[in-house]
């Protein structure tokens, strides 16, 4: 009973969302969606590199119609391509430029910051080089770039704004006995029980959520800038069901839609949403713009030469 | 019949490893395959054979293989010759107590361990000192996979000592013999291919882990091969070709391993079960029963009670940061379990359905291979047994993407892609060495002559499969088909680059509680299934042996 049920979820009338997390987001953004429209959505949750890898492997038969990603580069990477639908939302009108092209605008955005322990015993940082100080040795980790692209942007942006002194920094917390520790929650949870003070970059809402949990961490975004991540949203071309698709994207930049993704704890796309957290006007960004992959995988092959074996 | 049934056979490992299997191949070959493209082909390969990972990559996964082999042999060949050779108090409950590291995920277990092992972990906040550099380190690794490896050996060992009884090992005796001397000449040659099986099988399992590696490894700085070619899919741009190829190397390895078992241990054919009536009679351990005891309560202590110690108690904290205080328990993440839209129950039914169909399907079907290849020595039937056992050499992401690419094509009429039953096809081709393995080395101890004398009276073939031979395989097959469901129950990796959108399975649900930062809700949930299935075993095991009287 239970397998026929499950077939029959998966009927050819839904709309089908790949996503990245998190996953209270996509399902109450699918069930809102649902109820206003009476259109099915079935959600395929995951990191953002396990929803590439699918696509990528299901290239010869694609079943997604929406795409949500964590990382704006796949959406420039998809567009070049030509697998994405250009597609204007009317409710994009209040989604700053920067977070939208003609095929694919933000979902919503988070931040990189420093998520440190309270009861660490250790001093707030306050710019990134304070986790170089004796008082942090051995005491930080940092989420592998290779596995999450916000961290590799947050590399790039320093490197940008830097130049070889980005490199200085990154040697230094190497030298303070910085570790580097698989994806993003990886990196978070040792801070969490204590057995490390604080994350050189790690993504802000699930340690925002944490905090709402009651732990006792706190989100710094350092003085001298950091990094955002619009998570990008994108109908593909082999969609067959275009219009709900488009109905789906309007329906996440709707008022509605906007306020469950503040209630994620991101930033919402529009600035007219407010959030219960600091916004991307009032965080100091650094310059991110790059050239390309090229530098993507230069920064990435470095940094893992200085933290890998 | 026994032609039509080959052929039945092999249309089944032709759907459920030969395809997936080629369509991988095809992939590493031929870069833009998933795309339905013929260019480029072999451009994969020098970027790959120049990367300077590769070789410290082989070889901590040699290193990391080899010593959770070597420490499954070392833990579980002792344990497995006294619950095969003595009456045990409690036996039943100890082959159960080793059940539980197969049925908790091993990223959880991995997790578990830090959660408890490292600086301000649990024990530190209890005594004040930490295992933090033991922890993140090979040796850490090493540990942590042969606690939870180690079974594969022990049930192997166990297994084979109940099956052919210790009537030889008397004959010894009786001609004089000291009880070390039977030990060593008669009972361990006897149980030999069921050791090199099972120590084999601890190998191919340490190479293709990847939640203990993907937990521990960054730490301790040993990427492994299962992290490397994960890490090939997991950012932007994907690299299929890459993965494929890594995936490949890794199998041949795991080949190379089984190729070498089955050259140490072909040549020697030992017949314990002659069908002459033997009374089961275990030895009476006497006053030396406590002592035999202590081995087991402290590797229950090591491998199930500390891990899942650290599992339950991480659910119970409503802060991982208030620490281990009496006012900083709370049951919400359990409470939470049951609030959320009924998703953690549809999960708990998606896993326990797919784990009892993967373990009746590979159950019958290994049952059916290693009979049919252990009646002959054709090319056929090799084939057939290497087929069968290939999957234990593949890491399950392979499994999962060669299925996407073999199933996701317009050509099929009908696809199992984005349904559940996908699930059952993977976990199915990745579970089904196990049965194959148990039965196998079991029938291996079965003499020759039983089947001929039941077809002699008059039995069908049919009959004297039913009558004879499954009766005397039975336990054996019974234990892999547990742990079939025991991993199968938990299966990640496949699981969510295969589950069809809309659909979780425990440990999706899981692990996609981990990813948003909640780790005890994660923990709670992987505390309630683990008593779940455990409840269901057992009960299994009950009905059974009632059944059985």
């Amino acid at each position: 009973m239970m397998l026929t049920s499950a077939m029959m979820i998966n009927d050819a009338q839904a709309l089908t969302v790949y996503t990245a997390g998190p996953g209270s987001l996509s399902k109450s953004l699918a069930a809102g969606f649902e109820k206003q429209t009476g259109i099915k959505v079935n959600i395929f949750q995951a990191t953002t590199g396990k929803v590439m890898a699918r696509l990528e492997a299901e290239q010869a038969n694609p079943q997604a119609d929406v795409l949500i990603s964590a990382s704006w580069d796949t959406a420039e990477d998809l567009q070049q391509r030509g697998w994405l639908l250009p597609f204007n939302s009317a409710n994009a009108e209040k989604v700053p430029d920067q977070f939208k092209t003609a095929h694919y605008v933000a979902q919503g955005v988070s931040a990189l910051g420093i998520v440190w322990n309270t009861q660490s015993n250790t001093p707030e940082p306050k710019t990134w080089q304070d986790l170089t100080a004796p008082a942090f040795k051995d005491n930080v980790t940092t989420p592998d770039p290779a596995l999450s692209g916000a961290s590799l942007d947050l590399l790039i942006g320093l490197q940008n704004s830097e130049g070889e002194k980005a490199w200085q920094l990154f040697d230094q917390l190497k030298a303070n006995g910085m570790v580097m520790s698989g994806p993003n929650a990886q990196a978070v949870t040792p801070v969490l029980q204590g057995a490390k003070a604080a994350v050189f970059g790690a993504v802000d809402y699930v340690t925002y959520n944490n905090i709402a949990q009651g732990e006792s961490v706190k989100v710094i975004f350092p003085e001298n800038g950091t990094v955002v991540a619009p998570r990008p949203m994108m109908i593909l071309k082999s969609s067959q069901h275009a219009d709900d698709a488009k109905k789906f994207v309007d329906y996440v930049l709707s008022d509605e839609g906007q306020e469950q993704v503040a209630k994620a704890w991101l930033m919402p796309a529009r600035t007219d949403i407010n959030a219960q957290r600091p916004l991307f006007t009032e965080i100091k960004l650094l310059p991110t713009h790059q050239d390309g992959s090229s530098e993507r995988s230069a920064v990435l092959k470095r940094f893992g030469t200085l933290f890998g074996q | 019949m026994s032609r039509a049934l080959n052929g039945l056979i092999l249309l089944a490992l032709l759907l459920l490893v030969a395809l997936p299997l080629l369509f991988i191949m095809l992939q590493a070959l031929f870069p833009h395959f998933s795309e339905g493209s013929w260019r480029d082909a072999l451009s994969a390969l020098p970027p790959l054979l120049n990367d300077p990972q590769l070789s410290s990559m082989w070889l901590g996964t040699l290193k990391i293989g080899g010593g959770v082999a070597l420490g499954s042999l070392l833990l579980g060949l002792p344990l497995g010759a006294l619950r095969g050779l003595f009456r045990l108090p409690g036996a039943a409950l100890w082959d159960l107590l080793f059940l539980i590291p197969f049925l908790t995920p091993p990223y959880i277990v991995a997790l578990s361990w830090t959660l408890a092992l490292q600086r301000n972990g649990y024990i530190e906040q209890l005594t004040g000192i930490n295992f933090d550099s033991l922890l993140f380190s090979s040796s850490g690794m090493i540990l942590v996979m042969t606690l939870n490896i180690f079974p594969v050996v022990y049930f192997a060992v166990s297994r084979s000592l109940l099956a052919s009884g210790q009537r030889l090992a008397w004959v010894a005796r009786v001609h004089g013999a000291s009880a070390w001397r039977g030990f060593w000449h008669i009972t361990l040659p006897l149980t030999l291919p069921a050791l090199a099986g099972g120590v084999l099988l601890a190998f191919t399992l340490a190479i293709e882990e990847y939640g203990v590696p993907a937990a521990l490894g960054a730490q301790a700085r040993l990427t492994l091969m299962t992290v490397g070619i994960e890490t090939k899919l997991a950012d932007w741009p994907i690299d299929l070709p890459g993965a494929a190829s890594l995936s490949l190397m890794l199998s041949v390895v795991a080949l190379t391993a089984w190729l070498l078992q089955r050259k140490l241990t072909g040549s020697s054919d030992v017949t314990a079960v002659s069908g002459k009536p033997v009374n089961q009679e275990l030895a009476q351990a006497g006053g030396l029963q406590t002592l035999l005891l202590l081995p087991f309560a402290l590797t229950v202590l090591l491998a199930v009670v500390l891990p899942l110690g650290a599992m339950t108690l991480s659910g119970l904290l409503n802060t991982l940061s208030g620490g281990l205080h009496l006012n900083n328990l709370t049951l919400r993440h359990f409470g939470a379990l049951f609030s959320q839209q009924g998703d953690a129950l549809a999960a708990f039914s998606t896993s326990i359905g797919l784990a009892l169909g993967a373990a009746l399907l590979t159950g019958a079907l290994g049952f059916l291979i290693a009979w049919r290849v252990s009646e002959g020595k054709t090319r056929l039937l090799a084939m057939m047994d290497g087929l069968s056992l290939l999957p234990a050499a593949m890491p399950g992401v392979v499994i999962g993407v060669g299925l996407i690419l073999l199933w996701n094509r317009g050509f099929w009429p009908v696809s199992p892609y984005n349904t559940i039953w996908i699930l059952l096809l993977s976990y199915s081709c990745l579970l089904l060495p196990w049965p194959v393995r148990y039965v196998s080395s079991a029938l291996r101890q079965l003499a020759p002559t039983l089947e001929p004398a039941a077809r002699v009276h008059g039995a069908s073939r049919l009959q004297a499969l039913r009558l004879i031979v499954l009766p005397l395989v039975a336990p054996s097959l019974l234990a892999a088909m547990m742990m079939v469901f025991a991993v199968a129950s938990r299966e990640l990796v496949t699981s969510l680059l295969l589950a069809p959108a809309g659909t979780q399975t425990v440990a999706i649900f899981i692990w996609r509680q981990f990813e948003q930062g909640s780790v005890g809700q994660g923990m709670a949930m992987a505390t309630v299934t683990l008593l779940a299935s455990l409840s269901l075993m057992l009960a299994a095991t009950t009905l059974m042996r009632r059944h059985a009287k």
